[in-house]
């Protein structure tokens, strides 16, 4: 008998996917963690700054959903999975847009079930059946860590400060963003407004050219009308990741209709959230302390060799105390995952004193950024076919591939040198050629007298 | 110093500065009372000379320096300014203005703009919201109604959401600029050519672009090892005459490929314009040697490319062919809302070799 078993309608299974891809931003596993009327998703970054938590109601969002803890796991049963295989096995269409004329494809999902296994003399394995349509039926069993969950800790009594928005709304302000920027600063400065501001921390040699590769400086005014339920004292300036805010808009928009956050002050963690019909989501995002942000000024281009991004140093969520004291002995895994489980569960011992809000270090390296956040941008329309031609990746690859032409063997494309004299004359040889004094502009009527064409 | 100004013609400007975007990151912008101009200068590849008169796009201007005619020179990233002026596409007012932040000067561009109430979005929490009454009590529709836990409760957000949208946001985007001192810029000149032998209307840049990329990648993607180097940065023989035809060939050691325009117009020329006699301009000489006598310039496949990108201003063409020389194109850029009003014309003083 299963510890866990659930069926996933076809809905609930694109649902699912969304939401891994949502989590697998943040983080390469997520641990699951099942109660009788529950499973709850979430997963900590690796550099403790963010973290989610994905409810599903057992009744609301499954088909069927059956809890059988013995054991151990009388109350609760969780375990840590690897996301991406998770998703490779939860694929359903590139996006949840074409549902409709997905539907009557033959190859779609009809439904998935999922049991999850473990216990003494048991193998650890969540298996995965996919019943297609078509009469297909796919099976994956997946191994999986069995560990507590590490959750962090909010207060929502100390977050006095909150407002609720329509997240598409808030997500078509963030496609006003250029890239290149890190941060995004949520303040009240302006009159009767919320301000949303991205920016780096890059600070710049004004006399220099590195000026003018600064990325561009973006800030929105939001009336607070345009907000509800808003509590927010004048002047407070709240800085989170933008990667951060940016995938949870991006998964707010396919699910919710509002994003509600709420937050103290600088340096404590804020709260996003919302829900959809039988999923709620929430994040824990630990917002960058005043201090913080005056003393990277001077440090941080320590790391100035590192070729990935350099996340702004940032304080760490907090842990909550471990939902029950000795589970995290239960782990089974072996190698390396096993030394990374053990670090995290250091993290959580209950030994860090509460005053203690958080602890500056080093972050580890930011997670590999992936390629969703681009997307976030305004779609570039029909302007791509102006774009310079390419010939390594080539537009038209399908020709070129039946040709079994190998692109990649080309060598990278090196700037002309050329040696032979050149046509055009550069700047350098106009002086010779001012004579006849054309001024350095073309309105049409100097070209007209410089003998051109009838109008 | 000051310069504070509305924008007109938004997607037009946007579009330029796409197009010299594809050439070079940093552009040298030259403000007067009558004139904005823009150049482009890439260390290797083509140059570009685009003169706007002020009102084409700006409006309700002010500028003031201490220069003549209130001369304003900068240097302007391309990319931070294209990505602006997109987000100021549906923009209902839009402003621009030098002004300082940070110690540093910055092109301040002030959006209004308003959010639309898109429909809500395809996922299954969303699309339920709407059927409320929708109440089969079959498990698998997750219905509201079943509405037992109070975590999951969802609120009949519609209502709320639907005035929403069109309240005004203000934008504002800060694009790094340095102010540069005319000592600066008074050498750059703009190149002079010698009389054109050949002057042609191109076809539609569409086409034309996608056929010389074609060839640049099949000269790419054909040649063997040994020629390699040559091979990554093919060059494009481009040739017309004055009988309306223009000539496009990629020539390797294995493929030798044309395409041929014809029935192209050959603009005329305004004697009153000219400092030699019409009937002594090259370009007559070309007339009168008939449709055999071709003048010819080889571009560089990839900077062709990135000129053509100017395509997107759909505007009308000219190309001035000094055989085996150089080779500049006009670009008469459309002023559709103002029909009285002077062209703008960008000049692209394309990057010519010999063999």
């Amino acid at each position: 008998m299963a510890i866990l078993s659930f069926t996933l309608s076809e809905e609930g299974v694109a649902v699912l996917h969304d939401a891994l891809a949502c989590i697998v931003k943040f983080s390469d596993d997520v641990c699951l963690e099942a109660s009788k009327d529950k499973l709850t998703l979430t997963a900590l970054n690796l550099s403790k700054s963010a973290y989610v938590k994905i409810t599903l109601s057992a009744n609301r969002f499954f088909s069927r959903y059956s809890f059988d803890g013995t054991g151990q796991f009388r109350d609760k049963f969780f375990c840590q999975l690897y996301i991406r295989s998770l998703l490779s096995i939860f694929r359903t269409r590139a996006a949840s847009g074409d549902q409709a004329r997905d539907r009557d494809k033959e190859t779609t999902i009809e439904r998935c079930d999922v049991s999850v296994d473990d216990g003494p003399g048991v193998k650890s394995r969540l298996i995965a059946k996919i019943i297609c349509r078509n009469g297909i039926t796919a099976t994956h069993a997946l191994p999986f860590e069995t560990k507590a969950p590490v959750h962090a800790k909010f207060d929502s009594n100390e977050a006095a400060n909150r407002w609720t928005i329509s997240a598409r709304t808030l997500r078509q302000l963030m496609d006003h963003f250029g890239p290149g920027i890190e941060l995004l600063d949520i303040n009240t400065d302006g009159e009767n407004v919320v301000n949303f501001t991205c920016f780096t921390e890059k600070a710049v040699n004004p006399s220099t050219d590195a000026v003018l590769k600064k990325p561009l400086h973006t800030s929105i005014a939001v009336e607070m009308d345009e907000f509800d339920d808003i509590e927010v004292p004048e002047k407070l300036h709240i800085i989170v990741s933008v990667k951060d805010f940016r995938n949870i808009l991006h998964h707010a928009q396919l699910t919710s209709g509002e994003l509600a956050a709420s937050y103290s002050v600088p340096g404590r963690p804020m709260k996003l959230s919302y829900r959809g019909d039988g999923i709620l989501c929430e994040y824990i995002l630990m917002t960058v302390g005043e201090k913080d942000a005056a003393g990277q000024r001077g440090t941080k281009r320590t790391r100035g060799a590192n070729q990935t991004k350099p996340a702004a140093p940032r304080p760490e969520l907090e842990a909550a105390s471990v939902t029950s004291s000795n589970q995290a002995n239960f782990a089974v895994p072996s190698g390396s995952r096993a030394a990374a489980g053990n670090a995290t569960a250091q993290q959580k011992t209950p030994a860090r004193p509460r005053q203690s809000q958080f602890q500056i270090r080093p972050p580890p390296l930011p997670p590999p950024s992936t390629l969703r956040s681009e997307s976030l941008f305004v779609a570039q329309d029909e302007d791509q076919q102006w774009e310079p031609v390419n010939a390594d990746e080539d537009a038209d690859g399908e020709e070129i591939a039946r040709l079994e032409w190998d692109n990649n063997l080309n060598p990278s494309p090196k700037r002309i040198i050329s040696h032979a004299a050149q046509a055009t004359p550069r700047s350098e040889d106009i002086d010779k050629m001012l004579d006849s004094g054309l001024e350095p502009t073309q309105r049409l009527s100097e070209v007209r007298r410089f003998g051109l064409f009838s109008p | 110093m000051r310069f504070k100004t509305e924008l007109r013609n938004i997607r037009t400007f946007s579009k330029l500065v796409a197009a010299l975007n594809s050439l070079e990151k940093i552009a040298w912008v030259r403000l007067d009372d009558d004139t904005a101009r823009f150049t482009v200068i890439p260390d290797t590849g083509s140059q570009v000379w685009a003169s706007l008169s002020m009102d084409f796009i700006f409006e309700n201007y002010h500028i003031q320096s201490a220069e003549s005619n209130n001369t304003i020179n900068l240097e302007l990233p391309l990319a931070p300014l294209q990505r602006a002026l997109r987000s100021a596409l549906n923009s209902t007012a839009c402003s621009l203005r030098l002004t300082k932040r940070d110690g540093i000067p910055v092109l301040s561009l002030t959006i209004h703009t308003t959010t639309k109430d898109l429909p809500p979005a395809s996922g299954f929490g969303a699309a339920h919201h709407h059927h409320p009454n929708h109440a089969s009590r079959d498990r698998d529709d997750y219905d509201p109604a079943r509405d037992d836990e109070s975590v999951f409760t969802t609120e009949p957000l519609e209502m709320t959401l639907k005035s929403r949208g069109e309240r005004d946001k203000v934008i504002t985007h800060d694009i790094p600029v340095r102010v540069l001192h005319p000592d600066t810029v008074e050498t750059i000149m703009q190149p002079k050519v010698r009389e054109p032998d050949v002057h042609i209307q191109l076809p539609p840049l569409l086409q034309l672009k996608a056929i010389s990329d074609r060839f640049t990648r099949l000269a790419t993607t054909s040649s063997s090892g040994s020629a390699r180097g040559q091979a990554a940065n093919p060059k494009l023989e481009l040739s017309a005459n004055m009988h309306g035809s223009l000539r496009l060939r990629i020539a390797t050691d294995s493929l030798d490929v044309t395409s041929t325009w014809d029935k192209l117009e050959n603009p005329d020329l305004d004697p009153t314009q000219l400092q030699i006699p019409l009937e002594d301009h090259p370009s007559t000489k070309f007339r009168e040697a008939g449709p055999d006598k071709w003048a010819t310039v080889r571009v560089d496949g990839k900077d062709w490319s990135r000129v053509l990108s100017v395509g997107r201003l759909e505007g009308r063409v000219i190309a001035c062919f000094a055989d085996d020389h150089a080779l500049i194109l006009y670009v008469y850029v459309p002023q559709y809302d103002d029909a009285g009003a002077e062209d703008s014309v960008v000049t692209y003083y394309v990057s010519s070799y010999s063999l």
